[in-house]
């Protein structure tokens, strides 16, 4: 069996890691109360980027078409980074005043074509980008809770420009790339919504989407989220605080699942899960690309390990 | 249609009774001329109108293609019994544009279609108290009908459809086709004049209300006359505030929390009350403060937007009904905001701190008020709360080469935008006359099947009328209907002909607003069923003209 091990480790015992992102190339990013570090060997090393006066990094995303446009964004208090070199070099976007706490950062599925990104905020709700980063505008129509915890974008987006917001207080849906926002129906005594997935989406429907939330565990809609049941209620019943799908050969994806310090996996549409990877302390991030994961646990570092066959 | 003199001398009116068959001949003259100038308007080629000047028939007459604007403008007939027909139409037409935005014309033409063959059918010996009965009971199968061919619409390109459908001005549609994406059924949009030649729109991030700073010394930023304040915290009270000596409470509390900027929205300040906020600002360090005029030109306005200021801000106000004052204010009355801004004439919140399952709650309730009422005027103001409480607001800028162009096109957009937001609201159909097409095959069972004559003709008038504004439409667009209803019949389900490109489609090109169809074809089946009970007619020595419809 295959050991985990620290690829990074914190000085600072009050250090966390609040987002990994990859390229598939392999560079990898984690941006972390110390700041943001990146790994060009898939996780094996790591070194601190210089990118801000602002240390605190708590979102990053890297472009679909990382290997040509070589760009990654990284979020810090009040602004957002972009690089087009691979995160050597950095340039800041303004926002408004107060500053907001960025909670999440996506980037478009189609950003080649239309350099959409979008960025949720803690008090500010959603921020988007259709200039691949440079110029940022709030985009809150209709979206009555600005805590915005998640963002998830649809994979059929260049068709659907789907986007799902996760708050505080239940799901957001907006139809039109963010521009505006209608209330879903999730029931609103689950919330908050920590972590949003979606997945499946064809030209006309059959999206499925998955919602992890702090208190009542893992909910899955097949229905593009009219109808809402939960998954797995005996094996995950904390607080999710990740979800990633990772699409496997002939179709067969697994679901990956950051849940209270531990990696689970499913290999059958999240009705049974098992243990990939249990760390030794309070996880708040993970990655999963090619054959490894990565997890931040706070205060100790970035664990890395192999993923079993 | 007999030729008309546009004022006949009042002096040949002679009281009198007009009774059948002449009564039901002229009403359905009256209605037929009304109709017969709406009738080209319908359709995504229509014709135009000219209508003369009321004051001065030297001036060029206005060239018209909105059916509700027609009607209106047509204010008597010469023939005093026909204009009692026409009348009753002008009604259905102006009441459908004033409450709707659209689907006058089909209105007008549908009434056309009820009365003739109503008339035709009563003069055949058919009882018109049993006919209107079972027309009534002929339109709910056909409201049926078109409930099935609902569908909700997303997206600006749909939405442009709809609107293009609608005003027939491209440009215009794109525009509020992008803009209802955006704001959907309940948005918040103002439609105002711009000093240029093109169309614009802007989105306004927050929400605002139309009132402003006490004084203009509280004006921070000189340059753009507007002060703005980022977390700020906010107190709201509906009352007066004379006594300088009653901030007071309010200041301390401020100092004590270390709240750095402060909102008071109040109901109104003394100068010496304002003064004494004045003076806070200046001497007190780290501390600004600004004070703007409660929003609402009525008390009922006033309670309406405290409580959504209330709610968005999570402030708990002070009221003067409850007997509260603002020296007796406390922590919990504070609420506030991620930022303020105030100008001399309004001020706005962005991103209140309230409880957003509150908000939500607050907007379904508004919502459900807004689905309850029948009053226009009360629908307008909660449609606009809620409007303002969705977080942002829309500015559709209207230019054009000249004032008459701009002002037609802002009635033409103001129009549009009122049936944009019933088809958001309550989905579309499919257009050019189809959804009322298709709706006859919910009637045919009872086309043959009636218990008695009288309930067999409602059906089968019915049947016929619901086929007369497709024909409108192709006429207008300069096909042979006939020939059109007969490739119709042998084309695949969902078929429609686009009188664009002049062929069948099965793409949905036009869509029209589906509570505006539906209210068409209830108003004409209701107006016509009326109009046909009617039996003799009372002529008046010297008649009113004709005021506004009610």
């Amino acid at each position: 069996m295959c050991q985990a091990s620290y690829s990074l480790k914190f000085d600072d015992p009050a250090d966390t890691v609040y987002a990994l992102a990859a390229s598939p190339g392999g560079v990898c990013f984690a941006a972390c109360g110390s700041g943001l570090y990146r790994s060009l060997d898939g996780g094996l090393s790591w070194e601190l980027l210089r990118i801000s006066q602002e240390q605190l990094t708590t979102a990053v995303a890297v472009s679909p078409d990382f290997a040509s446009d070589r760009s990654v964004f990284a979020a810090v208090k009040g602004g957002i980074l972009r690089s087009s070199d691979g995160g050597d070099t950095w340039f800041t976007a303004a926002f408004p005043a107060p500053p907001p706490v960025f909670s999440s950062l996506v980037a478009s599925p189609e950003f080649e074509r239309d350099g959409v990104l979008l960025a949720g905020t803690l008090e500010d709700g959603v921020f988007s980008s259709e200039d691949r980063g440079v110029h940022w505008q709030p985009w809150n129509f209709g979206l009555f809770d600005l805590h915005v915890l998640c963002l998830a974008l649809s994979p059929n987006w260049g068709a659907d420009e789907t986007i799902l917001a996760g708050a505080d207080t239940g799901l957001y849906r907006s139809g039109n790339g963010g521009r505006a926002w209608r209330v879903a129906d999730f029931p609103a005594e689950l919330a908050p919504v920590l972590c949003l997935a979606v997945f499946g989406a064809g030209a006309r429907g059959g999206m499925m989407l998955l919602a992890g939330t702090e208190d009542n565990g893992l909910l899955a809609s097949q229905d593009e989220g009219r109808n809402w049941r939960r998954l797995a209620a005996d094996s995950i019943d904390s607080a999710v605080n990740q979800l990633q799908v990772v699409e496997g050969a002939a179709g067969r994806g697994a679901l990956f699942a950051l849940v209270d310090g531990t990696v689970l996996r499913s290999l059958d549409g999240g009705r049974n899960w098992e243990i990939a990877l249990r760390a030794d302390g309070a996880a708040s991030a993970m990655l999963v690309r090619d054959d490894v994961i990565l997890m931040g646990v706070q205060g100790q570092g970035i664990l890395r390990k192999p993923i079993d066959s | 249609m007999s030729e008309e003199k546009p004022f006949p001398s009042r002096k040949s009116y002679r009281p009198g009774l007009v009774f059948q068959p002449s009564a039901h001949q002229h009403i359905g003259r009256g209605i037929e001329k009304l109709v017969a100038a709406v009738r080209p308007t319908l359709g995504p080629t229509p014709r135009t109108v000219a209508v003369s000047h009321l004051d001065n028939d030297k001036k060029t007459p206005d060239v018209l293609d909105n059916g509700g604007i027609i009607a209106r403008r047509v204010i008597e007939l010469s023939e005093r019994d026909e204009d009692i027909g026409a009348m009753l139409a002008r009604a259905l037409i102006c009441r459908q544009h004033e409450t709707m935005g659209d689907g006058s014309a089909t209105a007008a033409v549908l009434l056309g279609a009820l009365y003739a063959g109503g008339v035709h059918y009563l003069a055949a010996g058919g009882n018109a108290m049993r006919l209107r009965h079972y027309l009534e009971r002929a339109l709910a199968l056909a409201l049926e009908g078109l409930n099935g061919q609902t569908t909700r619409v997303e997206g600006k390109e749909a939405l442009a459809q709809v609107a293009e459908s609608i005003c027939h001005d491209r440009p215009l549609a794109r525009l509020l086709g992008e803009i209802f994406d955006i704001i959907g059924a309940y948005g918040q949009l103002d439609i105002r004049k711009a000093h240029s030649r093109e169309l614009s729109r802007e989105y306004i991030e927050g929400m605002f209300w139309n009132s402003g700073l006490f004084s203009r010394d509280m004006i921070e930023n000189r340059w753009e006359l507007q002060t703005v304040y980022e977390e700020p915290a906010i107190v709201i009270a509906d009352f007066q505030v004379n006594d300088p000596r009653h901030i007071m409470p309010m200041l301390e509390i401020a100092v004590e929390e270390k709240i750095e900027k402060l909102l008071l929205i109040a109901g109104e300040l003394s100068a010496d009350a304002i003064a004494g906020l004045m003076l806070a600002n200046g001497k007190l360090k780290n501390f600004r403060v600004m004070a703007v005029r409660g929003p609402g030109a009525n008390p009922d306005d006033r309670q309406a937007a405290i409580a959504d200021l209330a709610v968005l801000t999570g402030a708990t106000p002070l009221l003067k009904d409850a007997g509260h004052r603002l020296k007796d204010i406390e922590r919990a009355n504070f609420g506030g905001a991620r930022r303020a801004w105030a100008s001399p004439h309004n001020f706005g919140i962005i991103a209140g701190k309230g409880d957003p399952r509150q908000l939500r709650q607050h907007v379904s309730n508004l919502q459900m008020q807004y689905q309850r009422t029948e009053d226009a005027d009360y629908r307008d103001k909660v449609r606009a709360r809620i409007g303002k409480l969705m977080g942002g607001s829309a500015t559709l800028w209207i230019g054009g080469l000249s004032d008459t162009e701009i002002d037609r096109r802002k009635a033409l957009a103001e129009a549009t935008a009122g049936a944009m937001r019933a088809a958001v609201k309550d989905g579309v159909l499919p257009g050019g006359g189809m959804a009322l097409l298709n709706c006859r095959s919910a009637l045919e069972t009872k086309l043959n099947g009636g218990a008695d004559a009288d309930e067999r003709a409602a059906y089968r008038i019915l049947y016929d009328a619901l086929a007369e504004p497709a024909r409108a439409i192709y006429e207008n667009a300069g096909y042979e209907p006939g020939e059109i209803f007969a490739r119709l019949a042998h084309a695949d389900a969902g078929s429609a002909f686009d009188v664009i490109n002049g062929q069948l489609t099965s793409e949905r090109n036009q869509l029209d607003s589906a509570v505006c169809q539906a209210s068409a074809l209830r108003n004409a089946v209701l107006t016509a069923g009326m109009a046909l009970t009617i039996d003799v007619l009372v002529r008046h020595k010297t008649p009113d003209i004709a005021r506004s419809p009610g």
